[in-house]
């Protein structure tokens, strides 16, 4: 019975342990895209939002350079353009420092 | 529980260094564009979900920890009374142990999936299978054994004559195997599914498959079960001509009750996001949707520290139980705190356990 007290008292313990470090770190997901052309020039950088994670729709999310993040739909013409002159952006980045 | 719920699957059994971002970004770009033609304001930008982090940061350390410590405590006092004070002997003693075991199973599984939920999983991907598939089995065993009460009270009361031949301990331990079987393979999506989904289609079906199982067989399946089985009892019970008949029927209806008041809003909430996941929303109502999703969702676990109570200690024969477990634990603590010595547990009631 000893025991089983201690059992208890442990597991208050741990359980008050265990959720007081409960901070949210859940991440961020797009639900909606944006309507309207975000032009190419005013974006700094992308990442991707896939269905196959914890969010529910595929998107590309775009940080322009004035600090904000917008969701677009990758399945739209103008987004994927701004994607490749990025990655293209990246790639002469590539070139110009592997040959110096 | 669960950002914590089973629908939020994928991601969520990735550890740190699994980060799939692809993140460009220019600093060599010169361009002094001031004006770049569009509206910042327009932009629809990911959710933050702040007033569900709120919530999130009361409900996760004070009221969890409270239930689970309150259901831990419930659970294993019928488990005790059921190992040392009182063998199961009726059908009912069966379901009402396989209850308590999966309710503690449930509550002892809740703290660390939350825990690992916030250090990226450092138990790694199979703890985090393994806790999620644990989860959902309990959360199925639990239920779908809280409809086979209602079917043995529906024998032992509508169907008497029968009552002989259908409520022996042998068939309780079947059921209890089969419905544990069961809720294994209901859960195997879980176990197999718990980590980033390996194309788009699997991705859909899965996280629609695994609420709308949860809805249908976690919930609507021992719902319509219970109600029958508890209509034919209470009219049973009305017919006929017993003082104690009240008392019962009172009971009947406070088991339906509470289960109906515990479940119904979170599988509504379960419901609601299924049918709209895959659309776009605005981040107000998702972040209203996870409100509501994390209140009903407390709500609902708060069911497994009702059980003992409506289910066990309800019945006069348990409750006399408990109270010899709470005199046994009192002696054992006086005895412990006034001679100072540490004590082997068993009292001179003539009770024969030794813990």
């Amino acid at each position: 019975m000893v025991l089983i007290r201690t059992a208890v008292l442990a597991l208050m313990l741990l359980t008050i342990g265990l959720f007081a470090s409960h901070t949210s770190a859940v991440s961020e997901c797009c639900r909606s895209y944006t309507r309207g052309i975000i032009p190419c020039n005013a974006i700094k950088g992308y990442s991707v939002q896939t269905v196959k994670e914890l969010c529910h729709i595929n998107a590309i999310i775009f940080y322009t350079k004035k600090g904000r993040a917008a969701c677009t739909n990758p399945a739209l013409g103008w987004v994927m353009t701004c994607v490749d002159r990025l990655r293209n952006k990246a790639q002469m980045v590539h070139n110009r420092t592997s040959q110096a | 529980m669960k950002s914590m719920s089973m629908t939020n699957l994928g991601v969520k059994c990735r550890t740190d260094g699994q980060e799939a971002m692809e993140n460009l970004t220019d600093s060599f770009d010169n361009s002094t564009y001031d004006d770049y033609g569009y509206d910042e304001y327009e932009l629809k930008e990911p959710c933050e979900m702040s007033n569900n982090h709120r919530l999130e940061l009361v409900v996760g350390p004070y009221i969890h920890s409270i239930i689970c410590i309150l259901g831990f405590i419930g659970n294993s006092l019928v488990i005790i009374t059921y190992a040392f004070y009182k063998r199961a002997k009726s059908m009912t003693d069966v379901y009402l142990l396989n209850v308590a075991i999966a309710d503690l199973l449930f509550v002892l599984a809740l703290p660390l999936i939350i825990y690992n939920e916030e250090y990226s999983w450092v138990m790694g991907t199979a703890a985090c299978k393994l806790l999620h598939g644990v989860y959902s089995m309990n959360l199925y065993s639990g239920m779908l054994l809280l409809a086979c009460i209602s079917t043995d009270r529906y024998i032992a009361i509508v169907q008497a004559r029968r009552s002989f031949r259908l409520r022996s301990l042998l068939y309780s331990r079947v059921i209890c195997f089969f419905v544990w079987v069961f809720a294994l393979g209901v859960s195997i999506p879980t176990f197999v599914y718990y980590e980033v989904f390996t194309s788009n289609n699997t991705a859909w079906r899965v996280k629609i498959l695994v609420p709308s199982t949860q809805i249908a067989v976690g919930f609507f399946l021992p719902l319509l079960i219970m109600v029958f089985c508890y209509t034919s009892v209470i009219i049973t019970l009305m017919r006929a001509k017993n003082f104690q008949r009240h008392k019962a029927v009172r009971v009947v209806l406070a088991v339906v009750a509470v289960f109906i008041a515990c479940h119904l809003p979170y599988n509504i909430t379960l419901l609601y996001e299924a049918v709209n996941m895959f659309n776009q929303q605005e981040c107000g109502m998702v972040d209203i949707q996870q409100v509501a999703k994390t209140v009903t969702k407390t709500i609902a676990y708060l069911h497994c520290c009702l059980n003992p109570v409506l289910y066990a200690f309800i019945g006069v024969k348990f409750r006399n139980h408990f109270r010899k477990i709470v005199q046994d634990l009192w002696v054992t603590s006086e005895i412990y705190v006034s001679t100072r010595r540490s004590v082997d547990g068993s009292s001179d009631n003539g009770s024969s356990f030794t813990m």
